[in-house]
């Protein structure tokens, strides 16, 4: 569904991604692991279409993206969901989700998923005329992903989604990303938490100083013992 | 040169080395991230001040200039005590409300004393006239040239030498990202608000130096159309060194007024040439990396550098 | 008593003059998050452009009323181009330092609007050199009396197309989609565009509309006074600056009180202190509404964006 290849995008003279290459299958839950500042992000916002990569291609169900603007992308089926949440923290979380639609014209059809929204995150139609600001974090990352899914996206991306939650929560975020792909919404997910991550995607890739050097099933995840220790602490005994 | 056209220079000089210290004032406030909106306010109070000084008191030249800028720098310390907490852009609309009542308030002002020819002193929106303690001791419009020059390269002088020195280096540190050099251990406020003061000073040192060549101000000249100017200079002619507001000064002042190019048109260039340097030259003609540049192809003994070179 | 109350009915027609002038600039404000100093210079220039027309071609009213409005869009067009289109936040990826600092580049874009602000007044007064210059007059001639109270119809019809912009520009962007999407574009750029929302669009389009309000605001109080000087860049601008400042600036229902406030407080001024006291009295209230010890935590980060 989404093929990368050669990916480079720099800031000024730093290069952040030096050639990436991955893919992504429809219907799959893929996951990009990595440590800090090795450019995932860079890549989340170079496929989101807000920073112009220096050369690469990204192919999107055949389609090339490289020069689309972020709405553009958008209108293809390809929703970021990113790293610090980023709602509108002066609208309310109904009007958050009518910004999330933007692009569609089908009044009825946005009533009923905002009315789809609610019913998926409870906790969002307890609050629907609070200022998104005001919400707290585990909340607005709920808020942030059902945005993205009022776009009626077909490939859903989400950079650290579970960074600077408490556990509870992040369990939650988990778990909606489980339903998500069990109702066919395609997953490409960067993050950090290695452990959460290996319960729920069917393909990993890690990333280090630019660079994809490893691309494997969860199986063969957990059976490297050099991204066991780095990764994954020493948990796994033996 | 014939003797108007000598003449004609002789005043052009001295309005630019004028006009270079209000320039230089609005220069400062830059130099820590600041645009003030303000600074012919106190370019307004020095002139008073010296005005009254050597009209009212009978102060010579040199003791009423000193207490014009003492006077600017102590204003301008005070108004910066409560506005330089505001952001740029408040800060910025707070010099412009500041200058704009100080330009009504000498407008107010009224202090009058007998003198030989009728009543000397500050007559509101009349204006202060009779200012006349060059004429009075047989000072030369070439003299005083000599003496403006002399005052600003004296200010040139010390405030090239503060930015190799910790002072100098601090203010831009503080200009460039103060939350950053706050935890370098820089006093940011007491920082902005000596710069403040300073700024005040030089503005109104050159408000003296003003009202004695022209003899006569009011507060109409006052307005915020001359601060926006001297921003103007500094932000065109470059704020990596003192000299960029100098260059500022004599592109519009002497190129572009003096050489009756285009006359009327004046201002279209200018601020046409502000707002595209600002797109592509942000920090002016002589920024700081061209200053860098020239500093390091000059060769120079003992050239301590106060950054460090860094290999891009 | 009736005097006072008569002050204070002129002060709140005069202010609905400042509101409607003020009205375009908080628009701008908030949408863009840049003080525009240009902006008086705009409806300066797109008014000397309707006298302009008047004077030297006879040209109807209503003619006035357009080129006014549609010029002083156009003008905008060319100041957003050169002064806030470069120093959007779109692209992630950092740019030289301009006039570094956190408010960077809101003071760039503060910058250069002054220094086209200084472009377009000259430009102005190269059309027209003389200082008075005549301007189609839509001045009532009496005076409709309330009791012992006189009210200006003229002016209370400015007071009320202020109103009615407001309320109906604030109606539209609480209610519509599209004005939706210019306060999310305000709020929060980046988010905006991961929505699908064309946020430099969204943003030009908004500058767009405050410039042709600006232009309506231009032909409405010239109208009053049937005359046009050179200090008329510098009025809007302080006018609708004070307005917006004091109602918050890009709350498009907070210029309306503004507006009212510093009509109502000026008018009082000038009754006791005279014309000098009135206008001092405005950048007093102006430089204590910004120095007010209850904006502590407004530095650097400008509040709001857009609000009806």
């Amino acid at each position: 569904m989404l093929e990368i290849t050669e990916l480079a995008t720099a800031y000024g003279k730093i290069e952040a991604l030096k050639g990436v290459s991955l893919s992504a299958q429809a219907g799959e839950v893929t996951c990009l692991l990595g440590p800090n500042g090795a450019g995932k992000s860079t890549l989340m916002l170079t496929l989101a279409g807000i920073l112009k990569p220096q050369r690469g291609s990204v192919k999107f169900e055949g389609e090339e993206l490289v020069g689309k603007t972020p709405a553009q992308i958008v209108e293809r089926g390809m929703a970021l969901v990113p790293e610090n949440r980023l709602v509108f923290p002066a609208l309310t979380v109904r009007e958050n989700l009518m910004a999330g639609a933007y692009k569609r014209r089908d009044m009825a059809g946005i009533r009923s998923d905002i009315d789809a929204m609610f019913g998926r995150f409870p906790r969002l139609k307890e609050r629907t005329d609070q200022l998104a600001g005001t919400l707290s974090g585990g909340e607005q990352q709920m808020l942030a992903v059902a945005r993205a899914l009022m776009s009626r996206p077909r490939l859903l991306l989400m950079d650290e989604p579970s960074v600077g939650l408490a556990p509870l929560v992040v369990a939650e975020i988990f778990s909606i990303i489980r339903q998500l792909h069990a109702e066919g919404v395609s997953i490409f997910l960067v993050e950090q938490n290695a452990h959460m991550a290996l319960k729920v995607a069917q393909h990993f890739y890690l990333m280090e100083q630019g660079r994809v050097s490893f691309s494997g099933s969860p199986g063969e995840l957990a059976d490297d013992d050099v991204i066991q220790r780095a990764y994954l602490g020493q948990k796994r005994a033996a | 040169m014939s003797g108007a056209a000598a003449a004609y220079a002789v005043g052009l000089a001295s309005d630019m080395a004028i006009m270079s210290m209000l320039a230089l004032s609005a220069y400062l406030m830059l130099l820590v991230g600041r645009v003030s909106f303000g600074q012919q306010a106190f370019f307004g109070l020095g002139a008073y001040a010296s005005g009254v000084m050597s009209v009212m008191f009978q102060a010579p030249l040199g003791l009423a200039l000193a207490a014009g800028a003492a006077f600017g720098a102590l204003c301008s310390w005070l108004l910066a005590l409560p506005t330089l907490r505001l952001s740029g852009l408040h800060y910025a609309v707070a010099t412009l409300a500041f200058g704009e009542m100080a330009r009504i308030a000498l407008g107010w002002w009224h202090w009058q004393r007998p003198g030989d020819d009728g009543p000397v002193g500050p007559a509101g929106i009349e204006g202060f006239r009779d200012i006349r303690w060059l004429l009075e001791n047989d000072v030369s419009p070439a003299g005083y040239l000599g003496l403006t020059l002399l005052v600003l390269l004296c200010v040139l002088a010390v405030l090239m030498r503060a930015e190799r020195l910790r002072l100098g280096v601090g203010l831009r540190m503080i200009g460039q990202d103060d939350t950053l050099a706050a935890a370098q251990g820089i006093a940011v406020n007491r920082l902005r608000l000596f710069a403040a003061a300073l700024a005040g000073g030089l503005a109104a040192l050159g408000g003296g130096m003003y009202a004695h060549r022209t003899t006569y101000i009011e507060p109409a000249v006052f307005d915020p159309m001359l601060g926006v100017h001297a921003v103007g200079y500094a932000l065109l002619g470059g704020l990596g060194t003192a000299l960029g507001p100098l260059l500022g000064v004599m592109l519009d002042l002497g190129l572009l007024d003096a050489s009756r190019l285009l006359p009327g048109w004046r201002m279209v260039i200018f601020g046409g040439l502000v707002a595209l340097f600002l797109r592509w030259r942000p920090r002016g003609l002589l920024d700081e990396a061209l200053v860098h540049r020239i500093a390091t192809a000059w060769p120079r003994r003992g050239h301590h550098p106060v950054v460090p070179d860094r290999k891009e | 008593m009736t005097d006072w109350l008569q002050t204070t009915i002129d002060g709140l027609l005069d202010g609905g003059s400042y509101a409607i002038v003020g009205l375009g600039l908080s628009l701008m404000f908030g949408s863009l998050r840049r003080l525009n100093l240009a902006y008086g210079a705009t409806a300066m220039l797109a008014a000397y452009l309707g006298a302009w027309l008047h004077a030297r071609h006879h040209a109807p009213v209503w003619l006035v009323a357009v080129t006014v409005v549609a010029s002083a869009t156009v003008i905008g067009w060319y100041v957003e181009r050169l002064c806030f289109a470069g120093t959007r936040d779109d692209a992630a990826q950092p740019r030289g330092a301009p006039i570094a600092g956190a408010d960077g580049r809101e003071v760039v874009a503060l910058a250069s609007s002054f220094a086209i602000w200084m472009q377009l007044e000259q430009l102005a007064v190269n059309l027209l050199p003389r200082h008075l210059n005549a301007f189609p007059s839509l001045a009532a001639s009496g005076d409709w009396a309330l009791g012992e109270l006189l009210i200006r119809p003229d002016r209370l019809l400015v007071a009320l197309l202020a109103a009615g912009l407001v309320l109906g520009l604030a109606a539209w962007l609480e209610r519509s989609r599209a004005g939706l999407a210019w306060r999310a574009a305000a709020d929060h750029r980046s988010a905006a565009h991961l929505s699908g929302m064309p946020v430099a669009r969204l943003q030009t389009a908004a500058f767009s509309v405050a410039c042709a309000l600006s232009g309506v605001a231009a032909f409405a109080v010239l109208s009053l006074d049937g005359q046009v000087t050179p200090m008329f860049g510098m009025w809007v601008l302080l006018k609708g600056l004070v307005a917006a400042m004091l109602g918050g600036l890009g709350s498009v229902r907070g210029v309306l009180w503004g507006g009212l406030l510093l009509g109502v407080v000026e008018a009082h001024a000038q009754s006791l202190f005279g014309a000098q006291g009135r206008e001092f009295a405005t950048y007093a209230l102006l430089f204590v509404v910004l120095v007010a010890p209850w904006r502590r935590g407004e530095r650097g980060a400008l509040s709001g964006g857009l609000r009806a």
